[in-house]
């Protein structure tokens, strides 16, 4: 089950985002930071849209920071935004409060449709008005970002910052339609998704699959249709919440070899990850 | 298809409009877009000029975790654009020169310095306020807590004298100073925009 897989993940990376604080108030900064950079010892991690405000705000690159930005943006070339769905504490937060108002969400799905495409005009907004104002934005508005922020400030501090209502924002938002910030306004998974564009790690229907009962495009929290191969656009973050939700196994989550078009490729190629 | 693509471009706008209306909001309140540097509130060391700062600094948080003081504290949104950003306030707690934060930035907005090249503000001793310069008592408490004592820090005629040239604005001395106004104002503080003499900004 790859649900299972993704919880575990999800829960670990919440674990991290309070436990670093809490070693680092301590005096024991191996690990340090939360998504806008993130450090294992010599290991510095650093998020590509931050990265890259940076880069266009100071009009200066610096070393560590482009090395930084090398390994997200590696995994998410080769593995499409799976820090969306995989990692970020805000969805993360969003399952957890669906799980939580299950019953009285039954209804929610595309109660409230903005376009997916938002998503590339909300990057390219923020990215102008950054540079416009000769101030990055993202860097203290990303939503994961602050979500570390605020979990540093209260173990730290005792207090909290006013822009974590951001954060309350975006989970009402949820209730009314599922994922509505991730779906058409974050700007991180505009990004990801992007460099993800040609990922290799892709949801296919397996070849002759008979009508589809459409449980996996009720199962999307993005809206798409797996059952019409949307999970091979752009759009999709490689959650595998469809393949689960696939009772006749129609839906597969593969490793492409080549740039292949994988609607032309045959399962023998390919390594089943299911 | 079409329609779709209709609701796409007039959500553009949208966005334009809003990114529109955003910018003079920006300009009517200075603090939104301005520093937060000022009197005893200082970047940590080995900062880029502020100009560049907010710009360089992603917010990460790293110099806040790693100081083992918590001199550095992280702004809010009440500073505008630089929410996030770590600011020392001396009074409060000031800097111990330890150059742990230099080392942990992972986008240059702190640069790797020595502790003798650290520049975050001067020390300015106010000569009417201060009891060692009055010649009210002996003190030299800001001249004993000095990390660079007898360099940054000397006495003349048991008189405490800061070193223009070596002084590195830890603030080390305004937090420790015992004399305090009815305004709270110290008779020694740190000007975070000091230009020495003959040299220009």
């Amino acid at each position: 089950m790859i649900g299972r897989w993704r919880s575990s993940i999800q829960t670990f990376s919440i674990l991290a985002l309070v436990v670093i604080p809490i070693l680092n108030y301590y005096d024991f900064t191996f690990f340090q930071g939360w998504f806008q950079s993130i450090a294992f010892g010599g290991l510095w991690i650093v998020s590509p849209l931050e990265g890259l405000e940076c880069i266009l705000v100071s009009r200066s690159f610096y070393a560590p920071l482009l090395w930084g930005m090398l390994i997200p943006i590696l995994l998410s070339i080769l593995l499409g935004h799976v820090f969306c769905s995989w990692v970020c504490p805000v969805n993360t937060l969003q399952v957890w409060t669906d799980r939580l108002l299950k019953p009285w969400l039954k209804h929610r799905n595309n109660r409230f449709p903005i376009p997916r495409a938002l998503l590339w005009y909300v990057l390219a907004a923020e990215l102008i008005l950054a540079v416009v104002l000769g101030k990055p934005l993202f860097v203290f508005l990303s939503p994961p970002g602050l979500v570390g922020r605020e979990i540093m400030t209260i173990i730290f501090f005792r207090t909290v910052a006013v822009e974590g209502l951001l954060l309350l924002a975006i989970l009402t938002a949820n209730l009314i339609s599922r994922r509505m910030f991730c779906r058409s306004f974050c700007p991180l998974r505009g990004v990801l998704a992007l460099l993800g564009s040609k990922r290799r790690l892709v949801v296919t229907r397996v070849e002759g699959a008979g009508p589809g009962c459409r449980r996996c495009d009720k199962s999307c929290p993005l809206g798409l249709q797996p059952s019409i191969g949307e999970s091979e656009s752009i759009y999709c973050w490689n959650c595998g919440r469809c393949v689960d939700a696939c009772n006749d196994g129609d839906l597969k989550m593969i490793w492409k070899r080549s740039s292949q078009k994988p609607q032309d490729s045959c399962l023998g190629d390919e390594k089943i990850l299911r | 298809m079409d329609a779709r693509k209709k609701i796409d471009r007039r959500d553009l706008l949208k966005i334009l409009a809003g990114t529109a209306a955003l910018a003079p909001l920006a300009g009517c309140k200075a603090n939104i877009l301005g520093s937060p540097v000022g009197i005893n509130r200082l970047r940590p060391p080995g900062a880029v000029d502020e100009e560049d700062f907010t710009g360089r600094c992603i917010r990460c948080g790293r110099c806040i975790e790693v100081c083992p003081y918590r001199s550095i504290v992280p702004l809010d949104a009440t500073d505008g654009v630089n929410a996030g950003t770590p600011l020392i306030l001396a009074e409060k707690m000031p800097c111990y020169l330890c150059m742990e934060c230099v080392v942990v930035c992972p986008t240059g907005a702190l640069q790797k310095i020595e502790l003798e090249d650290t520049r975050m503000g001067m020390a300015i001793i106010n000569n009417e306020t201060c009891l060692a310069q009055t010649d009210d008592t002996l003190c030299r408490t800001c001249y004993s807590v000095c990390p660079l004592r007898d360099i940054a820090i000397h006495l003349k005629e048991f008189k405490p004298q800061v070193d223009t040239s070596a002084c590195t604005g830890c603030g080390v001395c305004v937090h420790a100073c015992p004399i305090e106004d009815s305004n709270g104002v110290k008779p020694i503080l740190i000007d975070p925009d000091f230009v020495p003499q003959g040299e220009s900004s």
